[in-house]
């Protein structure tokens, strides 16, 4: 349909007055709410998410895309079905406790939900047992770790202990990255993925709730 | 001293000592706290002084510490252990908030400390250049701003970023000028925010402006050394080279190589070895084989001087460090 391809592409060019527009013409005309989400602005977002990843767009152009994406769900979350939203998965991302940086965690957010994933943002200097309770009053699959720091990274590993002890490894998934980390720190710590970008963060947790089934 | 002259005898040695960012580390030689270091001129002096004895470097630099400005304008810093000292909250949100922000003097929250400590390290240190730290005029609205923020601003409120840049500009040239009068030979200038932005960004709200810094304050006798080690650098090099530094100092995020080769060869570069994957987290076995690598690739180019990719973080094993000098030697001693 034109009016999603339209949509699609403005968000692309971080056009967030075009899209809100265009998604309230859309649900005017009686397009479904998923459908709009789906092959206009998830369209949108994952085609700067695999431009991104290719170094094809900048972080300022991902953020003002993603900025349009989230004029244009605002419009979109009355209407559309819980139960459709919590199908794709909840992660809930921070950064590690003692950092304040939250560049990258921004980016990871924005692509999880680029994916059509809810995701509940944390923040930054995040203890270990918030991630931890945070996943089990959420219902999350993922916990996304983010530190920049070298002093802070060691955190992360407080982060898969807490979850071990509160029982929940065998359900919740924990995901790290940010500038100090490596494939040998995740496998060091027991964590289950790393990345070193947030467009593959956003691969890699959608890769994660579909082996889950 | 004549910094021109300087930089031609880097360029012209066959033998170059290395010139990593490096001043935190200190800490573990002098047993001065990092909270000690970063509020303290004489501790601090005593610092760079002691890393100067330990290393044959080409030029002793200063803390780089990127929360000093922030600070004099006002932005809430966060002291936690013995971590870097980093800034917290955002202090501008709005256009009005923008317009009454009063730029700071020199000499406001601890930009005294650091002036007054390259002031001591001149006495201290007489057998190499002395490069002050300062951050960009980018990077330090971000920080006033909120770094995620800001990149949308310069979209959708371009006019209020330009009134902070404006603003933080004047304050670091008069920073500047004041280590320069306190007998630096020159200042490293960390602009990493602006290594994200777009190459029109970059140049309208990042190279612009530190153009502005560079005209104000570099001549024969101090250099800007431009450092940025965000991740976009090897896309913006028309944008970087705009700015005039008389040295460049770039990050690991990309290979250094990739900057030599488009940048050009009057351009001063250094880089690039990982601050902290290699250096902090490393071993001298991989500090060792990290080093040649990037000597290997980069020497062939005779404007390459051998550095990490950014502030080495205080806790950085000096075996580690030890290790990045004895390489930086081996290599020279076998070409």
């Amino acid at each position: 349909m034109e009016m999603l391809k339209e949509i699609s592409l403005r968000l692309q060019k971080g056009d967030a007055k075009g899209v809100k527009e265009l998604v309230q013409q859309a649900i005017d005309a009686g397009v479904d709410a998923h459908t709009i989400l789906e092959e206009g602005l998830l369209d949108g977002m994952s085609v700067i998410g695999e431009k991104f990843k290719n170094n094809e767009v900048f972080v300022p152009e991902v953020l003002i895309a993603a900025r349009a994406m989230n004029m244009g769900t605002r419009l979109l979350k009355p209407l559309l079905n819980d139960s459709a939203a919590a199908a794709t998965g909840k992660v809930c991302v921070g950064t590690v406790k003692g950092d304040q940086h939250d560049i990258g965690k921004n980016l990871v957010v924005m692509m999880l939900q680029g994916k059509g994933l809810e995701v509940i943002d944390l923040g930054t200097n995040v203890p270990p047992e918030r991630f931890v309770q945070t996943a089990i009053d959420q219902d999350c699959q993922i916990i996304c770790l983010s530190a920049l720091l070298s002093t802070t990274m060691d955190e992360m590993g407080n982060v898969v202990k807490a979850a071990e002890e509160a029982g929940i490894r065998d359900r919740v998934k924990i995901m790290i990255g940010g500038a100090p980390i490596t494939q040998a720190f995740c496998e060091q710590i027991g964590a289950d993925v790393y990345t070193a970008d947030a467009a593959s963060a956003a691969d890699a947790a959608v890769e994660l709730l579909a082996q889950r089934g | 001293m004549n910094m021109k002259q300087w930089l031609d005898d880097q360029r012209r040695a066959t033998v170059r000592k290395p010139l990593p960012i490096l001043s935190f580390p200190s800490v573990t030689l002098t047993g001065i706290a990092v909270h000690e270091l970063v509020t303290d001129s004489d501790k601090q002096a005593q610092g760079m002084a002691a890393v100067a004895r330990r290393c044959d470097t080409a030029a002793a630099v200063s803390v780089m510490d990127l929360s000093v400005e922030a600070e004099c304008f006002g932005a809430q810093i966060l002291f936690q252990g013995e971590e870097v000292p980093t800034v917290v909250g955002t202090l501008v949100e709005t256009a009005e908030q923008a317009q009454a922000l009063l730029t700071p003097q020199v000499g406001d929250a601890r930009s005294g400390v650091y002036v007054e400590a390259v002031r001591k390290a001149t006495a201290l240190i007489t057998d190499r250049p002395i490069l002050a730290g300062a951050i960009g005029p980018y990077s330090l609205a971000s920080r006033l701003m909120d770094v995620t923020q800001t990149m949308v601003n310069c979209y959708v409120e371009p006019e209020m970023v330009h009134t902070v840049l404006d603003k933080v500009t004047a304050f670091l040239i008069a920073y500047i000028r004041a280590f320069k009068e306190a007998g630096a030979n020159g200042v490293v200038l960390a602009e990493p925010a602006g290594g994200l932005l777009t190459p029109e960004l970059c140049q309208e709200f990042s190279s612009d402006y530190v153009r502005r810094i560079v005209e104000a304050v570099q001549d024969d006798t101090f250099i800007v050394v431009y450092h940025n080690c965000g991740g976009a650098i090897d896309r913006l090099v028309p944008e970087i080279v705009s700015v005039g530094a008389a040295a460049y100092h770039f990050g690991n995020a990309v290979p250094i190589t990739s900057m030599l080769e488009q940048m050009p060869s009057e351009c001063f570069i250094m880089g690039n070895v990982d601050p902290i994957g290699v250096l902090r987290n490393g071993t001298p076995d991989t500090v060792r084989a990290a080093t040649l690598a990037v000597m290997e690739s980069a020497c062939p180019y005779d404007n390459f001087l051998i550095s990490s990719g950014c502030d080495i973080p205080p806790e950085t094993p000096w075996e580690n460090l030890d290790a990045f000098f004895a390489a930086a030697a081996e290599f020279y001693a076998n070409k």
